[in-house]
């Protein structure tokens, strides 16, 4: 759990998706996402599939590692397509009558549909956040609410992006230091393991001040060291990284679109 | 008699680990009660790991911890009871205060190990005399002392617990020379006052010369040499090899011997030199 | 003379429970552009509030200071003070603002707002010239102390300051750390021509410097060259400063009735001095 709050989900397998512009994968990723939605028909759920597997084959991340994510969704992919299994129309023909819930084909069909297609989401979703590291995703974010600044709201945008990469970049520290501040007062007879759960709870006292405390002194001394640097609260401010588009990018976007295409067009013909 | 028993220690961490600590492999070494152990060794070199074992903090990957004869593993769930008798004062052990008042805070760990009432008050007070802390400070907020002070009031928490082996994480580091000079009074003092055992990690080779009696030097995860402060420091380039030294006195000796001065080679401190230097010159104006 | 700082009659007064203290109290000098000066003192002796006035993060309370002649005082150009005067803190974990090292090193030139290409440039110069380069793409989180310390310096050069202030750099790394951190600063004073402020309590990292101040009590009690200074054992003992183990070697000689100077400060100086007194008698 820490561990993944603390080095983000990014896993280097330098493919061609590693390298692409974190904007163009995120918009790809909203469109993709739209289009899987839809797909209201298997054929064109089948071709979600195919893209979907392409995307994990081309990443070169092992499909175990994807899986790993669903785990936790797990509960609800099940309940979701338990709940639609009650759904069919009973016209499709009846599979199982167990005491007043009839379970139909028309209903097995839709609950195989509905876990195939959050399948399919999280997947997809977790491409991103496995080929894209916090910071390239930070900057892309910053990219594409750049638009905001034109409305007003231009030093809005800075602050979240100023936010978004002091986060990533005390996140770790502030855990290391949770980790001594335990060690020590572990080593002054402090019992964090046992008692009950207002016991337990009372014992976190002597490890949350001292992090709040040293937490506050950071930020303080933080922001001396950006005012010497001659932070002014992002007026004028430049970025010396300046996302490029390059053919990898291109390539991703007309193979995303040929999907896309095809998705409508099997909705238009079916 | 061996306090402290250490047999073939190893800790190696998880691949899956948030933080990566530094290995220890098969550190094998026994400390007497009352004796000053200085560890020295350069960042990474798995000091800071090996002292964390001592109280159970860390539990070994392979290898046992006698203290006074007790396997300290054999019975895990009793392992809180171990750190009432090694106490481990952390770097910057300002970080960990937390009471509203310098009273509350010294009785934390007293506190936890069981001491109530009068018999608490006792030990608070007693401890605040062995390391100098002012009476006065006692309902003030740790909060509102300078870092030096903070820094004595979080060592005296420690203390508090008397415990027979107390371990020390470069409990200088960061303070000016006045305010290193305090702490090293402190640890004097505290040995004096109870007998205990003391184990110090630091960088300052002066200071080791001064206070240890034996070093126990750390290079990559093993110990190299466990022997007494004149036979380590004998010892400068191997020292050196590891990216350690020698305290500067003996680096002063080391040219005279160069020069071809009939000097020893175990002077350690200013005063061992200046004694010696005196003789050489006493003589040669005899000679 | 050319001085890129100037300090005329500065006090700096705060209010601390009801009771007015000076940390900086009336004091006077300039810092010639091009030099290295190390600042001594104990903690609380004011020092770390000189810094700060010095880059005008902090503005006198009395007197003035001026940075290539602007005042610090002077609201509209203090952005421009603090670009000429860079500011490198104790603790090398809270300056670092990304968690990509070269990221760190261009906020600086993004907050001037410099071309892209130009903050690229400076970014790996700065990173070269402090020899943290090949790290670029490191985060600083897995770095050393020295290593993290290093980076903060790059962060500041990257802006082109005429004056590096340092404010205890060192007090929180190992001895290899603090070596790194030296002789980084004198790289950059001797080859970048930085004017270098280094205020620390470590009396060997004032060996090589052209000029140290002693300051005690908000005042500056001595401004003299190393050599002299370290002469005054007593003296700095009296403030709380400690000398370097060689210096105290020699003074203890002396105090025993030999006839040696005390004006040497390096090992291999102080063992010739030694061997040459011997000889003599």
């Amino acid at each position: 759990m820490l561990r993944d709050i603390t080095f983000g989900q990014y896993i280097e397998t330098k493919s061609p998706i590693h390298k692409a512009d974190p904007r163009v994968k995120m918009v790809l990723l909203i469109l993709v996402v739209v289009l899987i939605f839809l797909a209201q028909s298997m054929y064109g759920l089948l071709l979600s599939l195919a893209f979907v597997s392409m995307v994990v084959l081309v990443t070169k991340i092992p499909l175990k590692t994807y899986l790993k994510n669903l785990k936790a969704v797990l509960p609800i992919i099940l309940l979701t397509s338990i709940i639609n299994m009650f759904y069919g129309d009973n016209d499709s023909g009846v599979l199982l009558e167990v005491w007043k819930l009839t379970i139909t084909y028309g209903g097995l069909y839709r609950a195989v549909f509905m876990a195939l297609r959050i399948v399919l989401l999280i997947i997809v979703s977790s491409s991103l956040t496995y080929t894209t590291t916090p910071n390239d995703l930070t900057d892309g974010i910053e990219h594409l609410l750049s638009p905001l600044k034109f409305i007003g709201l231009k030093s809005a945008v800075h602050t979240l992006a100023l936010m978004m990469t002091i986060a990533l970049r005390f996140i770790p520290t502030l855990v290391e230091e949770a980790e001594k501040i335990m060690n020590a007062q572990k080593a002054r007879g402090a019992d964090l393991e046992s008692g009950s759960i207002i016991e337990r709870i009372k014992a976190l006292i002597p490890i949350l001040i001292p992090l709040l405390i040293s937490s506050v002194r950071r930020a303080y001394e933080l922001a001396e060291a950006m005012e010497c640097r001659c932070y002014n609260g992002g007026e004028g401010k430049t970025r010396m990284k300046q996302l490029k588009l390059t053919s990898v990018d291109f390539k991703i976007m007309a193979v995303t679109l040929i999907y896309g295409v095809a998705v409508v067009l099997i909705n238009i013909i079916l | 008699m061996a306090i402290l028993e250490v047999q073939n220690l190893t800790y190696t961490y998880g691949s899956d680990a948030i933080f990566i600590k530094d290995a220890v492999s098969d550190v094998s070494f026994s400390i007497d009660e009352g004796e000053i152990v200085g560890i020295i060794g350069h960042t990474g070199s798995g000091k800071s790991t090996l002292v964390q074992h001592l109280n159970g903090l860390l539990k070994p990957t392979n290898g046992k911890i006698f203290i006074e004869d007790n396997n300290i593993w054999d019975n895990p769930k009793e392992i809180r009871k171990i750190r009432s008798k090694v106490g481990l004062v952390f770097q910057y052990p300002e970080y960990q205060l937390f009471e509203e008042t310098v009273f509350s805070d010294i009785a934390f760990g007293p506190k936890n190990m069981g001491l109530q009432g009068e018999e608490l008050e006792k030990r608070v007070i007693e401890t605040c005399e062995i390391i100098g802390v002012k009476q006065e400070y006692l309902q003030k907020s740790p909060f509102d002392l300078s870092g030096g002070e903070k820094r004595r009031v979080a060592i005296a928490g420690v203390m508090a617990m008397r415990p027979k082996i107390i371990v020390f994480d470069e409990p200088t580091a960061g303070l000016d020379p006045k305010g290193r000079q305090d702490i090293m009074e402190i640890i004097y003092n505290y040995r004096k006052a109870t007998n205990a055992t003391v184990i110090i990690i630091s960088h300052s080779m002066e200071d080791m010369a001064i206070l240890a009696d034996k070093l126990l030097v750390m290079n990559m995860g093993s110990l190299v040499m466990f022997d007494t402060t004149e036979n380590v420091f004998k010892n400068g380039d191997k020292l050196r090899e590891m990216g350690l030294n020698v305290p500067i006195v003996t680096r002063i000796f080391d040219v005279l011997k160069q020069k071809g001065l009939n000097v020893p080679d175990d002077v350690f401190t200013v005063e061992r030199a200046v004694e010696v230097l005196k003789k050489l010159k006493d003589g040669e104006r005899n000679a | 003379m050319d001085n890129i700082i100037e300090v005329r009659n500065a006090v700096y007064e705060y209010v601390d429970e009801d009771v007015v203290k000076r940390a900086v109290d009336n004091v006077s000098f300039s810092i010639e552009r091009g030099s290295f000066t190390v600042i001594l003192g104990h903690n609380g002796s004011g020092k770390s509030t000189l810094a700060k006035l010095l880059n005008g993060l902090l503005k006198p309370t009395d007197g003035d200071i001026f940075v290539d002649g602007i005042n610090t005082k002077d609201e509209e150009t203090e952005i421009e003070v603090k670009r000429k005067v860079g500011m490198v803190f104790q603790n090398p974990d809270n300056q670092l603002v990304a968690s990509v090292v070269e990221e760190d090193v261009a906020f600086g030139p993004e907050n001037l707002g410099l071309h892209p290409s130009v903050i690229r440039k400076r970014v790996d110069d700065a990173l070269n010239s402090v020899g943290m380069y090949e790290y670029r793409e490191s985060t600083p989180h897995r770095l050393s102390g020295g290593q993290k310390q290093r980076i903060a310096i790059a962060g500041i050069i990257a802006m082109e300051p005429s004056c590096l202030i340092l404010d205890e750099p060192t007090a929180m790394l190992d001895p290899k750390g603090r070596k790194e951190i030296v002789s980084t600063l004198r790289k950059l004073n001797k080859e970048k021509g930085i004017t270098v402020v280094l205020i620390t309590h470590y009396m060997e990292e004032a060996e090589k410097a052209d000029r140290v101040m002693v300051m005690n009590d908000g005042v500056i009690i001595d401004d003299n060259t190393p050599k002299e200074i370290f002469k005054k054992v007593e003296v700095l003992k009296s403030v709380g400063l400690s000398v370097p183990q060689t210096t105290e070697l020699l003074y203890a000689l002396k105090q025993n009735g030999f006839n040696i100077s005390t004006d040497v400060l390096s090992v291999e100086e102080t063992a010739n001095a030694i061997a040459y007194c011997l000889e003599e008698e």
